[in-house]
């Protein structure tokens, strides 16, 4: 009897999710799924990090929509940007609030169809990291050693990077795959020889320590990835416009000097990262908008387009990818436009540098 | 079983020389012996209709998109694969790491399973002592000790092999004490009349008494062996076929986690096939020890 329920249970909710996908012909959906490529520490529903996570952790997409009935539905994945992928596959996410350079061409070298409409951020610095009682004082010095990555996700071309940029390749070490979680805990149980992880509260905790450090390079790290699928942006054209908009409105926000410990804090409650992290890996940035920022701009574009010939190069996409018809700057160019911030980001030319310099925040006050 | 098919043919035309009688027990033969095949082959067939059904199945489901293409591959495309796998070399690489994992988790599972099966088996007071605590913990699942044993054994190799050898030792230590406590008493007293020392009851009694039993230990140990590795692979590995399921799915390459599969699974029949063939020539040992 009770089996019977659970089945009777199940099948409804199952009915429940599959009349739910194609919301009824009317310009609005009732709920908007919206993912985020990670999650906190031990699983939990929280990302930090970047303008689009400040959209969650300040509720101001629910805010947008509240009005108008729709639900937002936000979603982690421990499995991070590959895990996004099938949930987007499931047909189970509609737009992504971030997505790595791996996982997003992988994504689309399997078919997966989206639009790109706003980068989620770019720069940043980058750690080589071993434990606190390593000899090493070199990539060079762990040749043949046993590296960290979460395979799968931006932090395996970063990796790759790092050892190309040393002269090295994957081959030369014992490359596994850890999420950050497990890094932190193989690092502490020298169970790894090295990773890249912001490393000050390790360093705190006399756990590992950084031996090498590059700071916001743009050949090193590639921007973020903001997308819709598709099908939901040919049906809601004005939805996403919404979304566009209010993300931009909080990426300006995010970029105020009086945000920078607010959101700190804020991204701090993931877990994933400390505050101490957080604090003092943006100490680089006086400008906030060097690295808040969701232009698509010349660099974007060749980011992406580079991005596609290492992960050729790496053998990890088998079909070829095509940027054509991928971008749709037309949402972001709408909202830069409403908000009157065509100016106030700093653009990069394709080889990373500032192509024209970003409005002075004095004017933008 | 060896008679071909053309074979009554040929003989019948011998026959018709020799006389209508060597005919039709010729024929009777050949009738016999090709329904034997016949039977077999039936045998055979029926096995076959049930993977069949579900490669039909998959393949319809695959080619008329029920389930998306990046979550289920078509299974040409998995044969593909497998194919290039196998000509590029990965999956001889990848076998090898799993297969030197399992072969060393065998022989240090295998000798602890040996000694502890022995030891309990032939040593009433042994056995009192320690057989209820194994009782006990041979009911973990291996999945249950890995927690642990990353505290103990990191996330490497020790961790791996470790995990694999607990596998090995509980099948190989039970069957084992079986074997050796179902030896026909009889035989021991026989034994001990003709004073056996105790080397030449090990090798002439107990040893040839309890093969049987051995085996199955070691065939349970070896199949035990294999299903750990793939679990074992999962976790921080950076090669052999467990990583390569893994590596699949994070790639978004579904065909490579099916191929993963498929490869475990061929490997898996062949590895108790082989094992079935060597039981069986040792029972030839078995009855010469007598």
């Amino acid at each position: 009897m009770q089996r019977r329920t659970l089945a009777v249970a199940l099948s409804a909710l199952a009915l429940l999710g599959l009349t739910s996908l194609p919301a009824s012909a009317e310009d609005k959906p009732t709920v908007i799924r919206i993912s985020f490529p990670g999650a906190g520490t031990g699983g939990r529903p929280l990302q930090g990090g970047s303008f689009p996570s400040n959209a969650h952790l300040f509720k101001e997409i629910d805010d947008e929509f509240k009005a108008d009935g729709i639900r937002i539905e936000w979603k982690f994945f421990p499995g991070a940007g590959p895990a996004l992928n099938e949930s987007y596959a499931n047909g189970l996410t509609d737009v992504a609030f971030g997505h790595g350079d791996l996982p997003l061409i992988v994504g689309r070298a399997t078919g997966l169809k989206h639009k790109i409409v706003l980068s989620s951020g770019r720069l940043g610095n980058s750690y080589f990291v071993v434990p606190a009682g390593s000899t090493a004082k070199s990539v060079a010095d762990l040749k043949g050693k046993r590296l960290a990555t979460f395979k799968g996700t931006a932090g395996q071309l970063t990796l790759y990077r790092w050892l190309d940029k040393f002269g090295f390749s994957d081959k030369d070490f014992r490359i596994i795959s850890l999420d950050n979680d497990s890094t932190k805990a193989a690092l502490a149980t020298n169970d790894i020889d090295g990773a890249n992880i912001t490393p000050f509260d390790l360093q705190a905790r006399g756990i590992a320590k950084s031996i090498l450090e590059i700071k916001d390079d743009p050949k090193i790290t590639r921007p973020g990835t903001v997308w819709v699928g598709e099908e939901f942006e040919a049906k809601y054209p004005q939805i996403v416009q919404r979304i566009v908009t209010r993300l931009v409105k909080v990426a300006y926000w995010s970029t105020q000097e009086a945000t920078r410990e607010k959101e700190f804090q804020a991204w701090a409650t993931s877990g994933s990262q400390a505050y101490i992290d957080y604090k003092k890996d943006w100490d680089s940035v006086p400008d906030l908008r060097t690295r808040i920022n969701p232009l698509l701009d010349e660099y974007y574009v060749a980011s992406l387009k580079s991005s596609i010939e290492e992960t050729k190069k790496f053998k990890l996409i088998r079909k070829d990818v095509s940027i054509d018809g991928w971008i749709e700057p037309k949402y972001l160019n709408q909202a830069l436009k409403d908000l009157k911030l065509e100016d106030y980001w700093p653009q990069y030319d394709a080889d990373g540098k500032v192509k024209i310099a970003a409005r002075s925040t004095l004017a933008a006050n | 079983m060896s008679a071909s098919i053309d074979d009554p043919s040929v003989f019948a035309a011998r026959a018709a020389v020799h006389g209508k009688q060597q005919l039709a027990v010729l024929l009777n033969t050949a009738r016999v012996v090709l329904g034997a095949i016949a039977q077999r082959a039936v045998f055979v067939a029926a096995g076959l209709v049930l993977p069949a059904l579900i490669v039909l199945l998959w393949w319809t489901a695959a080619e008329h998109r029920w389930v998306p293409e990046q979550l289920l591959p078509a299974p040409t495309l998995v044969w593909q694969t497998l194919r290039e796998l196998w000509a590029s070399g990965d999956l001889h690489a990848h076998l090898w790491f799993s297969a030197s994992r399992v072969a060393w988790s065998l022989l240090i599972g295998g000798s602890v399973g040996l000694l502890l099966g022995f030891g309990m088996g032939l040593t009433h007071t042994l056995r009192a002592y320690l057989y209820p605590s194994f009782n006990v913990v041979a009911q973990f699942p291996v999945l249950g000790w890995v927690p642990l044993l990353i505290i103990f054994a990191g996330i490497d190799e020790a961790l791996k092999i470790s995990a694999i050898s607990i596998a090995v030792v509980v099948p190989v230590t039970i069957n084992t004490l079986k074997g050796i406590a179902n030896i026909p008493r009889p035989l021991l007293e026989v034994a001990r009349v003709y004073r056996f020392s105790l080397l030449q009851v090990l090798w002439r009694v107990v040893l040839p008494a309890a093969a049987p039993s051995l085996f199955t230990g070691l065939r349970q140990a070896v199949m035990q062996a294999w299903l750990s590795l793939v679990f074992v692979e999962l976790l921080a590995s950076s090669e052999g076929i467990g990583y390569l399921i893994v590596w699949g799915r994070q790639l978004s390459q579904p065909d490579l986690v099916v191929a993963g599969m498929v490869v475990v699974g061929a490997v898996g029949v062949l590895l108790d096939l082989a094992l079935r063939w060597l039981e069986s020539r040792l029972q030839g040992w078995r009855r010469g020890a007598f």
